[in-house]
């Protein structure tokens, strides 16, 4: 597999976030850690319960983290989450947060971030 | 003047207005933010189920076997004590009540000291219940951050020393004094902190429509 070693246009990142900031800001915020959401991945359920695989981890891991970061990530971090946004999560939107935060959206977005980086699964190449 | 005096003086008195004010004039705006992110319902969506009687939903009780209150049910059961307890033991705890009828001539009704202690008990032993499973459950501490663990302590601070001060352990009026600072620190925090989440579950569980929603609401995300 070949490595992506381009650099990150980090205005473009800052563009998506911004676009997004109140719906981000507020899911973040209202997110209680609370893992109730887990059950509702069957992807979760499919792979013995690993915690890595609950809906909220993969948005925390991913957006949260860019987000914090104010979209300041480099192209290491950012293949990095390539597999907890592509591998772990095939974006069926049946996962449903007791809080009523929109998980999908959250991981959508994680992956339009990547996909601005060329960051994204090849699945013929990455499989 | 002693200083605990003064801070005491200053947290029965100006702080407690301080903390109302920015706590309803914080959520108010927190609210109207939240249902402009929220947007009218579709009129052209076309549900993927629509059953003879014209219910989109399927009956209560495979939503509830289906929802977090079947997955988890004994967290569930705790969350839902715990939040009522947090929100209407301080409303009807007769001190309150009382420093509310000296300022205002205005009261709600109390409940009896023993009663009041045993929901404030309750709400201890489910902040003992989260933090346990906030260490011990992998699940839950694979997403933990200092945070929540600053935030659950926020949280049953008042509770803890409310407890304290009513059983007379340790220095009254240094428990006390500590009890409504932490419950001003509280009420500021609710808007614009974690605990956003008391207001965000209204909005988009019953306002926004889904599965799984509690209310007949149609607006969406
Ligand atoms: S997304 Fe919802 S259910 Fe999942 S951890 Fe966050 S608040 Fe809890
Ligand atoms: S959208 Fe992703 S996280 Fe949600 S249930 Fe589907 S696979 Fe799981």
């Amino acid at each position: 597999m070949k490595k992506n070693t381009k650099g990150v246009d980090h205005r473009k990142i800052k563009n998506i976030l911004d676009k997004n900031k109140a719906k981000i800001e507020l899911s973040m915020k209202a997110c209680a850690h609370c893992s109730m959401c887990a059950e509702s991945c069957f992807l979760f359920q499919a792979r013995n319960k690993d915690p890595r695989y609950m809906p909220s981890y993969k948005f925390l891991k991913t957006l949260g983290v860019i987000y914090k970061k104010k979209g300041k990530v480099d192209r290491v971090t950012l293949e990095e989450m390539k597999p907890i946004l592509w591998k772990r999560c095939v974006l069926c939107t049946r996962c449903y947060c007791p809080m009523g935060i929109d998980i999908p959206y959250l991981i959508r977005t994680a992956r339009s971030i990547c996909r601005s980086q060329d960051v994204y699964y090849r699945y013929d190449e990455d499989a | 003047m002693d200083p605990l005096n003064l801070i005491y003086d200053l947290a029965r008195g100006p702080l407690v207005w301080v903390a109302f004010a920015v706590f309803i004039v914080g959520s108010a705006a927190q609210l109207v933010r939240m249902w402009r992110l929220t947007s009218p319902p579709d009129e052209t969506y076309v549900p993927r189920v629509k059953k003879a009687d014209g219910k989109n939903k399927l009956p209560l009780s495979y939503r509830i076997r289906l929802s977090v209150a079947g997955s988890s049910p004994v967290t569930v059961a705790v969350t839902t004590l715990f939040h009522l307890c947090l929100v209407i033991t301080p409303l009807f705890v007769l001190g309150h009540n009382i420093l509310l009828d000296n300022a205002w001539r205005v009261s709600l009704c109390s409940f009896p000291e023993r009663f009041s202690d045993v929901l404030t008990t309750v709400v201890i032993i489910c902040a003992g219940y989260f933090l346990a499973r906030r260490v011990f459950s992998e699940r839950v501490r694979i997403i933990s951050s200092f945070w929540d663990y600053l935030f659950l302590g926020l949280a049953a601070g008042p509770f803890i020393t409310g407890y304290l001060a009513y059983h007379q352990i340790c220095d009254y009026k240094l428990v006390i004094t500590v009890h409504m600072l932490l419950g001003e620190a509280m009420l500021v925090a609710i808007p614009f902190t974690k605990f956003v989440h008391m207001l965000f579950f209204f909005v988009f569980r019953f306002a926004v429509a889904s599965e799984y929603s509690l209310g007949n609401g149609k607006r969406r995300w």
